[in-house]
């Protein structure tokens, strides 16, 4: 009973990579058997984010090519034996996979993986339609920003177009102290016009920066991202966690770190 | 043998081409038969008819007009000579019926109308759920939306200034009607900020074209009974 994921937003730079790595690391914190996809032909950075570029010998164009079998281009993760990495090519392009390729090298993944994470490319073009060929489940990622919303409004609409009907939304980026003050569109805000179901919502963190940099996802970790993306694995999985209270929380949080800030 | 009665369809409705050498009632009756064998195809079609091979008196075209309406649920609207001139009459007559039409029957869409999605309508219709921004409803007739309109609707595709846009939650990125295109006001960075506050419950508007200009306003009996 494995399940493809796509995880996809339309707009770019909304966070689809970053959500990848950390829900796909927190899906293997879990003991599940996962692996991550990056369909990105052309413009890979799953593996940085991952801190795996160093290990790429193939990738799935050459999987798709017959230039290897799949065992030698997946990567095993470093710090969890149960999760792994099928990279992009670099130097190739879109066109270079076909949709029913994909849905061929996900069918054959589905033998082995409880989860398969697609990390979607930005756009709706070929490499979204590769993406979304074989996946039973879409992630749709959003920031609280009118341009992020109306793509991914769009591309629930490509989503609905292709049946693919579980689609789930993230709130990424949020900053619960621009929300207040009305500068920000709360995450009501988001799904009132998307009209999906909320899967997650991640709050702004300076960590994620750092986490990216180093190639360590942080899931799991004790910062309010951290958790926010560890509840969203769980209710991946089936279980009810309630949302975390981001505002009293990085209230309480920014108040706390604001005071070793003066010290 | 030649076969009793071929149907062919053209651009306003169908053509019968009929056997010349049969008796006129068993000529009706493999009529009445053809036309049940296609109920599933024509169902509740409404068409103008042409007869040819045989010449028919006019008794004769009534009768097998009459036959094909009781036995099946073809309505016929006229039936048409095969002339050039004729023909262009009736399909202006077709269009004029339709264009009517378009204003008292309507259909309905259930669902959200996401961005880059959109539905193109001959008649009213009814929209069960949110136009969003980018999206955009197109209609020859009315368009009423039990949701928000945030995208772009267009009433009155073909002209026609009497047409009117309601919905639940008016905020439109742009309507037109008829020939008149209205689009939302700019809002300044304190409208915005403003959006966030508790805002006062949303009301049913409607759109309407009114001295050259779209107005929207609350629905109410009055306006109701002036549309």
């Amino acid at each position: 009973m494995s399940e493809v994921i796509v995880i996809t937003s339309g707009k770019g730079g909304v966070g689809k990579t970053t959500t990848t790595a950390n829900v796909g690391t927190g899906l293997a914190q879990l003991n599940k058997k996962v692996v991550l996809i990056d369909t990105d032909i052309g413009l890979r950075n799953l593996d940085v984010v991952m801190g795996l570029e160093n290990r790429i010998v193939y990738n799935l164009v050459d999987v798709v090519k017959g230039n290897c079998r799949m065992k030698q281009a997946l990567i095993k993760d470093k710090r969890y034996p149960n999760l792994c990495l099928l990279p992009s090519a670099q130097t190739r392009d879109k066109t270079s996979v076909t949709p029913e390729q994909m849905v061929k090298v996900t069918d054959e993944l589905r033998e082995e993986f409880d989860y398969i994470l697609l990390d979607c490319p930005a756009g709706i073009e070929q490499g979204f339609k590769n993406a979304i060929a074989g996946a039973d489940r879409a992630l749709v990622v959003t920031t609280p920003e009118v341009s992020a919303i109306r793509d991914a409004d769009r591309i629930i609409g490509l989503l609905e177009a292709n049946e693919l009907k579980k689609t789930e939304l993230i709130v990424n980026r949020l900053r619960m102290d621009m929300v207040k003050r009305g500068d920000m569109m709360s995450i009501a805000d988001v799904t009132d016009i998307l009209a999906i179901d909320l899967i997650g919502a991640v709050p702004d963190d300076e960590q994620i920066v750092v986490s990216t940099n180093q190639g360590e996802p942080l899931v799991g970790s004790d910062c309010l991202a951290g958790q926010a993306y560890a509840n969203i694995c769980r209710r991946i999985l089936g279980e009810e966690v309630p949302f975390l209270d981001l505002e009293t929380k990085s209230g309480v949080w920014s108040k706390f770190k604001d005071l070793f800030k003066k010290n | 043998m030649q076969q009793p009665v071929v149907l062919k369809s053209n651009k306003y409705g169908i053509n019968l081409i009929l056997n010349d050498h049969m008796e006129f009632k068993e000529l009706l009756q493999c009529i009445i038969d053809k036309f049940k064998e296609s109920e599933g195809f024509f169902k509740n079609a409404k068409m103008a008819i042409s007869f040819e091979g045989r010449k028919l008196t006019q008794e004769e075209e009534f009768e097998i007009v009459e036959a094909i309406t009781e036995n099946s649920s073809v309505q016929i609207i006229c039936i048409l000579d095969n002339d050039q001139l004729k023909e262009e009459l009736v399909r202006q007559k077709i269009e004029q019926f339709e264009e009517e039409q378009a204003g008292r029957t309507g259909e309905f869409y259930k669902g959200t109308l996401r961005s880059g999605q959109v539905l193109d309508c001959e008649t009213s219709v009814v929209v069960i759920g949110d136009v969003n921004p980018g999206a955009k409803v197109i209609s020859k007739g009315n368009i009423v939306i039990l949701g928000a309109l945030k995208g772009n609707a267009y009433a009155g595709a073909n002209g026609n200034m009497q047409a009117f846009v309601a919905a639940l939650d008016m905020d439109p990125v742009q309507i037109k009607i008829g020939d008149v295109i209205g689009r939302s006001a700019d809002k300044t960075a304190k409208d915005r900020k403003k959006k966030k506050q508790p805002v006062e419950p949303v009301e049913p508007q409607v759109a309407i074209v009114k001295d050259g200009n779209i107005y929207i306003e609350p629905i109410t009996k009055g306006l109701l009974n002036s549309i």
